[in-house]
C-alpha cells in the first residue's frame, strides 16, 4: 500500500469517529498498520489472530470506543463465528477494512481461492460491503460504512482492492 | 473444589466491577450470585478473554474480571499473548478449568492431559499467574489480583458440575442494551447514539 493511501484511510477513519483499531498485518497492509501504530488519536491493538480482533473490537465498543478491524481476506475467513455470535447476534457494530487479495489481476497463485470466497462469505453473513481502491473514493466509503455500522448496529466491511493495496 | 463455591466466595467483594462470562454454566451461576448491569454474558465459546481485553483497554479506570473456561481459552490461546503484551492493570483473567467440555457432554480437554494453562499464560508473558485447587487458596489469589493494579491470571482447578441455580433470564440483545446503558450512565458517554437519525449521530462525533 502506498503511504498516501494509508494516510487517507487513517484520516477518514478519524473523521468517521473511529478511535480504536485492531490490526493483523500483511505485506500489502504494512504501511497502514505501521502508520496506525504511530497515530496518536487511535488506540492501536495488534492481534495474534483475526477472530480475536473481532472480540477485542466488540469489547471496546461495549466500553464506549468506536472500533475498526484491519485485516486481509484470508484472516476475514477466520472470523465468521466471531462475527455471528459476538457482533451480529447481540447487535454490535464493527467497521472492517479488508485487504482483498485474489481479485482480478492477482498474480499470486495461492490467493485466488481466498479472493473467490471472500464476497460469498460476506454475503452469507448478511454483511453489507463496498469494494474500493482509488484514493478519491476511500473517504466517502469509510464514512458511509461507519454510518451504516452505527445505525444498523452490525458489522460493515470495506474491501480494499488491488489498486488500494499495491 | 466446585466453580459455584469459588464464585460464592468472591461475589461479596464485587461493587461496580465489570464482568465478562464465558458461554456455559458459569453465566447462570454468576447471574444468580450477582445480578448486575455490569455483567456481560458472552454467547460465544473462545472470545471471552478478547472481549474482556477490549473492555479493559476501553475503560482503563474500571476493573474488568473475565470468567473464562479451559475449553474456551484453548480455542484462543493467542489472546494470552495479546493480553500480556498490553498487560492492562485493570484486568483479572480467571479460568475455571474442569478439564472437560462440560456443556458438550463432558469429553476431556487438553488440560485433562498434559496442558497447564497457567504455564501457557506465563510463557505468553503474564507476570502474575497462579493455580488454585482449594477454595481458600482461590479466594486469596483472587483478592490479591482484584486489589492489585497489575494484570493477573488465575486458574481454578474445579470438578465438573453446575450449581443449583435457575437459568439466567437475559438474552444477548437485552444484555447488550442493559450493559451499554449502564456504561453510558456510569461513564457519562454516548455509545449507541440516537436510534433514529443520522443527523444526531453525526453531531455526537
Amino acid at each position: 500500500m502506498q503511504a498516501e493511501i494509508a494516510g487517507e484511510i487513517i484520516s477518514a477513519l478519524k473523521e468517521a469517529g473511529v478511535d480504536f483499531v485492531a490490526t493483523l498485518t500483511e505485506a500489502n497492509l504494512h504501511e497502514l498498520v505501521m502508520a496506525l501504530a504511530e497515530e496518536k488519536g487511535v488506540h492501536h491493538v495488534p492481534v495474534s489472530r483475526e477472530e480475536e480482533g473481532i472480540g477485542i473490537c466488540a469489547g471496546a465498543f461495549l466500553g464506549g470506543k468506536r472500533p475498526a478491524m484491519v485485516m486481509m481476506n484470508a484472516g476475514f475467513l477466520l472470523t465468521a463465528n466471531a462475527l455471528a455470535t459476538v457482533c451480529i447476534h447481540p447487535g454490535i457494530p464493527v467497521l472492517m477494512l479488508i485487504g482483498h487479495s485474489g481479485g482480478m489481476g492477482e498474480e499470486n497463485p495461492s490467493h485466488g481461492t481466498v479472493g473467490m470466497l471472500t464476497e460469498p462469505v460476506l454475503q452469507a453473513l448478511h454483511i453489507m460491503y463496498e469494494k474500493v481502491g482509488r484514493r478519491e473514493e476511500i473517504r466517502r466509503a469509510i464514512l458511509d460504512a461507519q454510518t451504516l455500522a452505527r445505525s444498523s448496529r452490525r458489522p460493515v466491511a470495506i474491501l480494499l482492492n488491488k489498486e488500494a493495496l499495491r | 473444589m466446585k466453580r459455584f463455591d469459588c464464585l460464592k466466595a468472591i461475589a461479596p467483594y464485587f461493587r461496580d466491577e465489570l464482568v465478562v462470562t464465558n458461554l456455559g454454566g458459569v453465566r447462570h451461576e454468576w447471574y444468580a450470585l450477582r445480578p448486575h448491569p455490569g455483567n456481560y454474558h458472552l454467547q460465544n465459546l473462545g472470545l471471552t478473554s478478547s472481549v474482556g481485553l477490549g473492555l479493559a483497554l476501553a475503560l482503563p479506570h474500571r476493573r474488568v474480571v473475565i470468567f473464562d473456561g479451559d475449553g474456551s481459552l484453548l480455542l484462543n490461546l493467542g489472546s494470552l499473548a495479546t493480553i500480556a503484551n498490553f498487560s492492562p492493570k485493570n484486568l483479572v483473567h480467571v479460568v475455571f478449568d474442569n478439564g472437560c467440555y462440560e456443556s458438550s457432554r463432558g469429553a476431556p480437554t487438553a488440560t485433562a492431559g498434559v496442558t497447564d494453562l497457567a504455564a501457557v499464560a506465563k510463557g505468553a508473558g503474564f507476570a502474575h499467574t497462579a493455580t488454585a485447587t482449594e477454595i481458600e487458596d482461590f479466594e486469596e489469589n483472587f483478592l490479591k489480583a482484584f486489589r492489585s493494579s497489575e494484570l493477573h491470571f488465575i486458574v481454578a482447578k474445579v470438578e465438573p458440575g453446575m450449581g443449583d441455580v435457575p437459568p439466567a433470564p437475559l438474552d444477548s440483545q437485552e444484555n447488550k442494551y442493559t450493559f451499554v446503558r449502564y456504561i453510558e450512565k456510569t461513564e457519562k458517554v454516548s455509545i449507541l447514539g440516537s436510534p433514529q437519525s443520522r443527523g444526531s449521530d453525526l453531531k455526537e462525533r
